[in-house]
């Protein structure tokens, strides 16, 4: 007999060259909830978040929706999902702050996606690692955020 | 506005027989496509079995993950193993998202364990959302657990000061 289950789904948009958009949903037994994100893009600022504590467990939930808001101006980076989790996760929810670092972490793997598409339509040779380094030149922060493998 | 990337995932949890669970996460996004099935042993919550199953590669990235699965059986699920997954990954097969999934895994068998607590405390203490008028047409949280019973919960060590619900309210 099942005894729990969780879905996260998240989709990720290229709003124009410098707007990167992102949004989530979370449902399981005890929660539902959504989280959306504008990112500038190549500063890797996130511009705006707001989230929805949709279906919870106890009268205070809805009062994390304030917190996460403080993501507003933080930079993608390899100490960012730690910043999340202990600064907005613990003063908010942590099931939101698991939603916003997938959200985020899928966000910098479309866009990896889309320039590595792009490249094999111009240079079908185009080797993985070599376009994973070069890229990494271009934005360093992400060396240690963009989980591949 | 139509999605150039997506990702979903799907967390099982299930008691196949008294005393032992079956865990399941499923991971898709463009690139990628992988599975990770614990077999958990209850209550000691150690795992007995684990195996690890890349489905779609795209970037040919990932590693061999055999190890790994062998290096799982015996981790405890509870304190402390973000870091000895996190070594296991790390060490034999370098594998952060493995790591990811098999995290994910182990925590989702915690949370179904908590829903029979909440269901109880829900019991006991569980009150309507007051609602203005702007309030949802159809109400998702007819009932939640209310004052008394979250400040009774923020005393718990294990919930003191662990989300906005208990802030502050465990002195």
């Amino acid at each position: 007999m099942l005894a729990y289950s969780r879905t996260k789904s998240i989709g990720v948009q290229k709003q124009g060259e410098d707007r990167r958009v992102v949004s989530g949903v979370l449902e399981d037994e005890l929660y539902a909830m959504a989280c959306e994100l504008a990112v500038h893009w190549p500063t890797l600022t996130i511009e705006s978040a707001q989230t929805k504590m949709k279906r919870f467990s106890t009268s205070r939930c809805p009062l994390a929706e304030s917190v996460f808001t403080k993501a507003e101006g933080w930079k993608l980076g390899p100490d960012l999902d730690a910043r999340i989790k202990k600064e907005l996760g613990r003063k908010g929810c942590r099931h939101m702050a698991v939603l916003m670092v997938e959200c985020l972490r899928n966000l910098v793997r479309a866009e990896f996606a889309r320039e590595f598409k792009s490249a094999k339509q111009k240079e079908p040779k185009t080797d993985v690692r070599e376009f994973l380094a070069e890229f990494y030149s271009r934005y360093p922060s992400l060396k240690e955020y963009l989980r591949l493998q | 506005m139509i999605l150039d990337f997506q990702s979903n995932s799907l967390t099982t949890v299930e008691q196949v027989e008294q005393g032992l669970w079956l865990v399941t996460t499923r991971y898709d996004d463009n690139l990628f496509s992988a599975e990770a099935v614990l077999t958990v042993r209850f209550p000691t919550l150690d795992i007995t079995r684990a195996d690890l199953t890349v489905k779609r590669d795209v970037l040919g990235l990932a590693p061999d993950l055999r190890s790994a699965a062998e290096n799982l059986v015996g981790v405890r699920i509870g304190p402390g193993m973000t870091q000895i997954v996190r070594g296991i990954f790390g060490a034999t097969s370098g594998s952060d998202r493995m790591a990811d999934l098999v995290l994910d895994a182990m925590e989702m068998l915690i949370n179904a364990l908590t829903v029979p607590e909440l269901r109880k405390a829900m019991d006991a203490g569980g009150v309507s959302l007051a609602q203005g008028k702007e309030g949802p047409k159809v109400q998702l949280n007819d009932k939640v657990i209310g004052g008394d019973m979250v400040k009774l919960m923020a005393q718990n060590p294990r919930l003191k000061d662990s989300c906005v619900a208990f802030f502050g309210l465990g002195e």
